[in-house]
């Protein structure tokens, strides 16, 4: 029995190591000279190809690397306990800069910042208030994306039912921001028209595997289909994609994706895929990582931008004058001047 | 036996009486959450079907996640690179089948401890799949949903079950067909005879190495069905980590459902349930209890039943064991 525990404490040793994506032209052996500059990326729970939150963030480290010419390398997190464990995979390698992303590695970031202070930390939905000048915490204000794609789908909704299927918990801010931002843009668009539909309805995923269940999403996105839902804002990872992909089988309801324009990333939900809420993630990362190149990382909290995805397909289906009032809240919303009524 | 009969009867009335007065407060909820309940648990119940046909015959599974996992991708990339959707699934069932096949190798052949064999196969399914995964491939549609002519237009039975893609009719049917397999065939009393006691069985005549092998392959194209039902007719996608344990959840079940399809089937329903009932607590919002409790709520019901009905609940004795053959 000892030997049989034993065997399956080495393979699940074996499985959380991760999996290191294969080098690039200069390699990470150079990584201790001033002159190379080393980006390192570590997920939490999530994937680095999530068509995403993830993702993005890896494009955004991928590219300021290459502009750079530097070296750019990620490790995705399989179990919490190791957020530690692969930062220090890095640090050890003496790479310059570690972006950690997601809200989940607050904590072992802010530690490894202390511990590696010659490193650089940026923290993708991070809210740094330390004092720790190599420790950048990247926000975003979700609240306003949501609010603003919530807006459009309050003129889309013809039954005026409308869904935000969250693929994690309310604990998550950014994710919470994003679904209430959501409602109010709804409630804002309402309000607008005259109507009074129901406050958009939300449920929010919170078992094991948070961002990682597509057949989750999927099946609640049916249990709405069902009960007449037609526009759905799927908010949250693979768990949103799953979602996604289901509104798009269903004539003549709309989905709205999150994070990055989904129309590239999850070409099955073109369907419906009306617009996405988008934070401007890759910018941030790489205007964070040149920064830091220039000697002048600003440590602390950094406000990112955020914004919707174009129509596409969407653009000559919606109605001009819809178009137009979405461009002007946008502009107002981002602005301030019209508030998001959401809590930080 | 009797016993048994009247208690199940009971527990069906229940059931229907809920259904009925909640179907009559708001049919349109009612009628979503039971399909939902459906597309729920009819994954896990056929996903539970490798586990029990596998521990009938006397092999301990534990990479059904694996299976899944690669079926799903395999069905998936095939079905999008072929552009064929029979071409997916016939491609998710001999993924399915190459998993299980793996593991009959490992523990039927090499007799190698076969919970470590059922890790292998989990470990192989998340590498192999990480590492061939690319983006951007889609498939040219999903299985088409089919009403079924009269029977869908039945209130609350036809849209809860009669309103799917070919799949769910196969699965419902294949589980049904397996229970009737496994309990009133002479291949049904070999394979459980060969789980239970292997050396009578085999001097009986019955070649347990054979057996093995081919209810391992069947226990596969289970999850190669499960695997192109999660991909090709339920999301319509495939991503890493695809199968999100819902290998794991069927083991239980399998457990819950002891050790019968039919059993199985009802504890998968019953979870799918309460999974749905969950969603739609926070879908309507009328009682305000923090999310990650109303989310217990699948796993806290199944651990109430599963304390009340435990008790006799035992495996096939075999599993587990490789075979050695005696020597005289």
């Amino acid at each position: 029995m000892i030997k049989r525990i034993t065997a399956l404490a080495a393979a699940v040793a074996l499985a959380t190591l991760g999996f290191v994506a294969p080098s690039q032209a200069a390699t990470e052996k150079d990584c201790a000279k001033k002159a190379v500059w080393c980006v390192g990326l570590v997920t939490d729970i999530g994937k680095v190809d999530d068509k995403s939150f993830n993702q993005s963030a890896w494009e955004g480290a991928k590219k300021a690397a290459k502009q750079l010419n530097g070296v750019s390398k990620y490790v995705e997190t399989q179990d919490p306990k190791d957020y530690a464990t692969n930062i220090a995979l890095f640090a050890d390698k003496k790479y310059d800069i570690i972006v950690t992303v997601g809200f989940l590695m607050a904590d072992a970031t802010a530690e490894a910042a202390v511990k590696y202070p010659n490193v650089k930390f940026i923290g993708v939905d991070q809210f740094y208030g330390g004092d720790a000048q190599n420790y950048t915490g990247l926000g975003f204000p979700e609240d306003k994306a949501g609010f603003i794609v919530g807006y459009l789908g309050g003129y889309l909704t013809k039954s005026g039912k409308t869904a935000a299927i969250a693929g994690g918990p309310d604990s998550i801010p950014p994710v919470r921001k994003f679904i209430e931002g959501f409602r109010e843009g709804v409630a804002y668009a309402a309000k607008e028209r005259g109507r009074s539909f129901p406050a958009a309805s939300t449920v929010y995923y919170t078992g094991a595997n948070a961002f990682q269940d597509p057949a989750w999403g999927a099946s609640t996105a049916a249990q709405y289909l069902t009960q007449g839902y037609d526009v759905i804002f799927s908010a949250g990872g693979k768990t949103g994609n799953g979602g996604l992909a289901r509104v798009a089988q269903q004539k003549g309801a709309y989905c709205i994706g999150v994070d990055t324009d989904q129309w590239d990333t999850v070409p099955e939900a073109r369907n419906c895929l009306v617009t996405s809420a988008m934070k401007l993630i890759p910018q941030g990362v790489i205007k964070l990582v040149k920064d830091a190149k220039a000697d002048k990382f600003p440590g602390g909290y950094y406000l990112g931008k955020v914004g919707a995805a174009p129509y596409h397909d969407f653009s000559s289906k919606i109605k001009k004058s819809v178009q137009k009032k979405v461009a002007k809240v946008t502009k107002r919303v981002i602005k301030g001047t019209i508030p998001t009524n959401v809590a930080p | 036996m009797r016993k048994l009969t009247s208690k199940s009867s009971l527990l069906t009335y229940i059931v229907i009486i809920i259904i009925a007065f909640f179907y009559s407060r708001d049919s349109l909820v009612t009628t979503s959450v039971a399909g939902s309940a459906l597309l729920f648990g009819l994954p896990l119940a056929m996903a539970a079907m490798v586990g029990i046909l596998s521990e009938r015959t006397g092999v301990v599974n534990i990479g059904i996640e694996g299976t899944l996992l690669f079926s799903a991708f395999l069905g998936f990339f095939i079905g999008a690179l072929s552009k064929n959707l029979i071409f997916g699934i016939l491609g998710a069932l001999i993924g399915g089948m190459m998993m299980t096949l793996l593991l009959a190798l490992l523990a039927v052949n090499w007799k190698m401890d076969q919970i470590i064999a059922g890790t292998i196969i989990n470990i192989l399914a998340a590498g192999l799949t990480s590492f061939f995964y690319k983006q951007g491939y889609a498939l040219p549609s999903i299985l088409p949903r089919w009403e079924v002519p009269f029977l869908s237009k039945i209130p609350f039975i036809g849209p809860v079950f009669f309103t799917h893609g070919p799949l769910t009719y196969i699965g419902l049917i294949l589980i049904i067909a397996l229970w009737v397999g496994l309990f009133h065939t002479v291949w049904g009393l070999r394979s459980r005879a060969v789980g239970e006691h292997p050396s009578s069985a085999d001097s009986a005549g019955v070649s347990v190495v054979r057996l093995r092998y081919i209810n391992l392959a069947i226990a596969g194209a289970f999850g190669g069905l499960t695997g192109a039902y999660l991909t090709l007719e339920l999301v319509g996608s495939f991503d890493r980590g695809f199968s999100a344990g819902k290998g794991f959840t069927a083991l239980a079940l399998m457990i819950f459902g002891r050790w019968n399809p039919i059993g199985a089937l009802g504890a998968a329903i019953f979870f799918g349930t309460a999974q749905a009932v969950a969603n739609q607590l926070m879908i309507t919002g009328v009682v305000n209890i923090p999310q990650p409790f109303i989310n217990m709520l699948p796993y806290i019901l199944t651990i109430v039943v599963l304390a009340i009905s435990a008790g006799k609940v035992r495996p096939p004795a075999a599993a587990g064991a490789p075979y050695e053959k005696e020597k005289s």
